[in-house]
C-alpha cells in the first residue's frame, strides 16, 4: 500500500520535508500538505517590502511546482485535532486525513503588546504576506514609521523602511537593541550607527497606549515625549501555534519535544522548525530555535526519516544575521552564556567588534559586527559559524584569538577546521539543489 | 570532479589569483572582491590561497530559501542572480566563510570554478593552484598550522629576548 505523508505547515520545514520525500521515493508515497496560506518564504517578504522583489518572487510550492512534486494540498485550511490513536487530522472544514506518519511544522505567530490600541487599524504586524500586503501599501515617501520592538524581526525590515524614503523611529522596552541576538557593548555600537543614518533610537521604552487622531497615531509611553506615527509596526515577539495540539497527548515543553530523530513521543508524528523543541549543538539540551537555518534542517532530516532513512540530526546551532544600512550583525551559539569565557575586542573606528566565548579550548559562541563591503567581515562570519559548529580543540590557537581576536582566518585554516567540516551532512550523503528534485 | 588542487609550499604570495578572479567574477581588476583569498603566514614569509571546496553539504545552498543556489554542469555551487534576493543566510550557513556579498547588486556570490575554466588556475605562475581531477581535501591545514605556530614560538622566543 501506498505510504500516506501529512505535512502541516507551507513554510521552510515543511517545504524542505517534502523535497527530501521526494528526492528519496521520487513521488512513490503520497503527500497532502496543509497550509492556511500559499507557501512562501517568510524570509523574502523584507525584499518585497523594499519593492526590490516582486511579490510573485515570494512563492515556493507554486502550483505547477507542487504537481510536479505530486503534492496534494488543503491550502487555505487549518489543522484543528490530531487524533493520534486513529492516526487521523482533523482540519477546519471537517475533512479527516488519515496518515502513516506526519509532520506538525505549524510555526509561529507574532504576539502585540498588551496596550490598549494595539488592534487599530494602521497599527500592523509584519510576518505573514497579508501583512507584509498591508505594510506596503501604507508606506509612502516621508511617511513616520514607528518599530515597536527592536528585536531581530523589526530590524530584518529596518533596511527596506528606510529604502521607501521613509522617516523611522525605533523603540523598544528593553535597555538595550538587539537584547536576543547581542551584548550591550556591540548594541551601542549599532545604536550609533542607526543614528548616523537617520534613525531615532529609543530603548528603556514602555508604550502605554496607541489612539488614533485623525488618521495619525498616537503613541504614549510610561515615560517620555508621546510619538505620532502615519504607520505603526508591532514586533514586539512571537508565539508558537501549538494550542490545536491540547488534548493530542503529544508531549509538549516550550515546543513539541522530539528525539534525535525528530519524532515527538508519538512514534509516527515528527515535529520541525519554531514548534520543535530539539537538541541544541552547542548545550546538547533541548531548546527551541524559532530561526529560519533551523527549520530548514529540520524539514530536511523529517523528510528523509518519513521516506524511510534512518538520519539521526547532530542538534540545530542557534545564529542570526542582520544588515543595517549596510553594517553586518551576527551572532552563533552560546553568545550570550554567562559562565563562558570570553575574549572581545571593539574598533569602533571600524564599526568593529568582536566575542569568542570558550568552554575549554572550544569556541561555544561568538558575536561579530563589521561593515558589510568588507569581504573579511563576511568570511569571519562564515569562519566563526564554522569553528562554533564543528567544535574541534583549538589548543594554541585559543591564545592566538585572546590576543587578537579579530585574526580568526590563520587559527581556522591551521586548526584544521576545515577537515573536520568537509566530511558533514545533515542527511549523510552529498545534498542535491531544490530545484532538481523530481 | 575537477576541483581547485591548492599547494600551498608553492604559492608566493604574487596575489595574481586574487587579480584574475576579480576580473572574471566582476569585470574589473579589485582584489578586494576576488573569492579566492591569499592567506599571508610567518609575518608574510609564506602564503597560501584559500577558497570554496565545493563541499559535500553544500551549506549555502541548502540555507537559500528561495532556490537561488544550485550545482552547475562542472560540479560547482552557483548563485542564480535572478533568484537572490540578498538575504544573506548562505553566508552565515557557510561555514568556511567562502560565500560572500555584494553590497551593490545585493546579491550574494562564490567561487563558481569560471564554468570550468578557473582563472586563479590559468594565471598562477607555480601552479600552487591547479585544476584537476581529484578528491577535494583540506589542503591547508597541515602547512598553515606548521607556520603559524612556527612564528609564535619566534614571537615568544623574541619577547624573551626583550624583543
Amino acid at each position: 500500500m501506498t505510504r500516506r505523508h501529512v505535512i502541516i505547515g507551507g513554510g521552510t520545514a515543511g517545504l524542505n520535508a517534502i523535497l527530501t520525500i521526494r528526492e528519496y521515493d521520487r513521488g512513490a508515497s503520497e503527500i497532502r500538505l496543509v497550509s492556511a496560506e500559499r507557501p512562501y518564504s517568510r524570509m523574502v517578504l523584507p525584499y518585497y517590502l523594499a519593492r526590490s522583489i516582486t511579490e510573485s518572487h515570494v512563492f515556493t510550492l507554486t502550483p505547477p511546482r507542487l504537481a510536479e512534486l505530486q503534492v496534494q494540498t488543503h491550502l487555505g485550511r487549518r489543522a484543528v485535532r490530531l487524533e493520534t490513536a486513529a492516526n487521523r487530522l482533523m482540519l477546519d472544514d471537517g475533512t479527516g486525513l488519515e496518515y502513516d506518519d506526519l509532520l506538525i511544522a505549524t510555526g509561529s505567530s507574532p504576539v502585540r503588546a498588551a496596550v490598549p490600541g494595539a488592534d487599530l487599524p494602521g497599527v500592523h504586524s509584519f510576518w505573514t504576506l497579508a501583512q507584509a500586503r498591508g505594510v506596503v501599501a501604507q508606506i509612502r515617501e516621508g511617511s513616520h514609521v514607528v518599530l515597536v520592538g527592536a528585536g531581530f524581526i523589526a530590524f530584518t525590515i529596518l533596511d527596506a523602511i528606510l529604502a521607501l524614503k521613509a522617516r523611522l523611529t525605533v523603540v523598544e522596552v528593553a535597555p538595550q537593541i538587539l537584547p536576543r541576538m547581542i551584548d550591550r557593548t556591540g548594541a551601542e555600537m549599532v545604536e550609533r550607527w542607526l543614528t548616523r543614518h537617520g534613525v531615532t533610537v529609543r530603548t528603556g521604552a514602555t508604550l502605554t497606549a496607541i489612539e488614533d487622531t485623525e488618521g495619525r497615531k498616537h503613541l504614549r509611553f510610561r515615560q517620555g515625549e508621546d510619538l505620532v506615527a502615519d504607520v505603526v509596526i508591532m514586533a514586539t515577539g512571537i508565539r508558537t501555534n501549538l494550542e490545536w495540539l491540547n488534548g493530542s497527548g503529544l508531549r509538549v515543553n516550550r515546543g513539541i519535544l522530539v528525539d534525535d530523530h525528530l519524532r515527538s513521543n508519538v512514534a509516527n508524528v515528527f515535529a520541525a522548525g519554531d514548534v520543535a523543541e530539539g537538541r541544541d549543538l552547542v548545550t546538547g539540551q533541548p531548546a527551541l530555535h524559532a530561526i529560519e537555518p533551523t527549520a530548514m534542517e529540520h524539514g530536511r532530516v523529517v523528510g528523509a526519516n518519513m521516506a524511510g532513512r534512518d538520519v539521526a540530526y547532530r542538534g540545530s546551532l542557534l545564529m542570526n544575521i542582520l544588515e543595517v544600512c549596510h553594517l553586518d550583525i551576527a551572532s552563533f551559539g552560546a553568545w550570550d552564556d554567562p559562565t563562558a569565557e570570553a575574549f572581545a575586542a571593539a574598533r569602533p573606528e571600524r564599526w568593529a567588534y568582536r566575542k569568542l566565548l570558550w568552554r575549554g579550548d572550544r569556541l561555544i559562541g561568538a558575536m561579530i559586527l563589521g561593515i558589510a563591503n568588507d569581504l573579511w567581515t563576511t568570511n569571519d562570519v562564515g569562519m566563526l559559524k564554522g569553528l562554533v559548529q564543528s567544535g574541534g580543540h583549538l589548543g594554541a590557537w585559543k591564545e592566538h584569538l585572546r590576543r587578537n581576536p579579530f585574526d580568526i582566518k590563520p587559527a581556522f585554516i591551521a586548526s584544521g577546521t576545515t577537515a573536520r567540516l568537509l566530511p558533514e551532512t545533515t542527511l549523510g550523503k552529498p545534498s542535491v539543489p531544490g530545484g532538481q528534485v523530481v | 570532479m575537477k576541483v581547485l588542487r591548492i599547494t600551498p609550499e608553492r604559492c608566493t604570495g604574487c596575489m595574481r589569483c586574487e587579480l584574475a578572479c576579480s576580473y572574471v567574477q566582476t569585470g574589473t581588476f579589485q582584489p578586494a572582491r576576488s573569492v579566492i583569498r591569499v592567506s599571508p603566514f610567518e609575518g608574510h614569509t609564506s602564503y597560501a590561497p584559500y577558497t570554496c571546496t565545493q563541499c559535500a553539504e553544500g551549506w549555502c545552498m541548502t540555507a537559500c530559501p528561495v532556490e537561488a543556489l544550485t550545482i552547475s554542469p562542472v560540479g560547482a555551487k552557483a548563485v542564480l542572480d535572478d533568484q537572490c534576493v540578498g538575504c544573506k543566510l548562505c553566508t552565515i550557513a557557510c561555514p568556511y566563510g567562502t560565500i560572500f556579498y555584494n553590497p551593490e547588486t545585493q546579491k550574494a556570490f562564490k567561487c563558481d570554478l569560471c564554468g570550468g575554466t578557473p582563472a586563479c588556475a590559468a594565471v598562477c605562475p607555480t601552479a600552487a593552484i591547479e585544476y584537476v581531477e581529484a578528491e577535494t581535501t583540506d589542503w591547508l591545514g597541515g602547512f598553515a598550522s606548521k607556520r603559524v605556530l612556527r612564528s609564535h614560538e619566534g614571537q615568544h622566543a623574541m619577547a624573551e629576548a626583550g624583543g
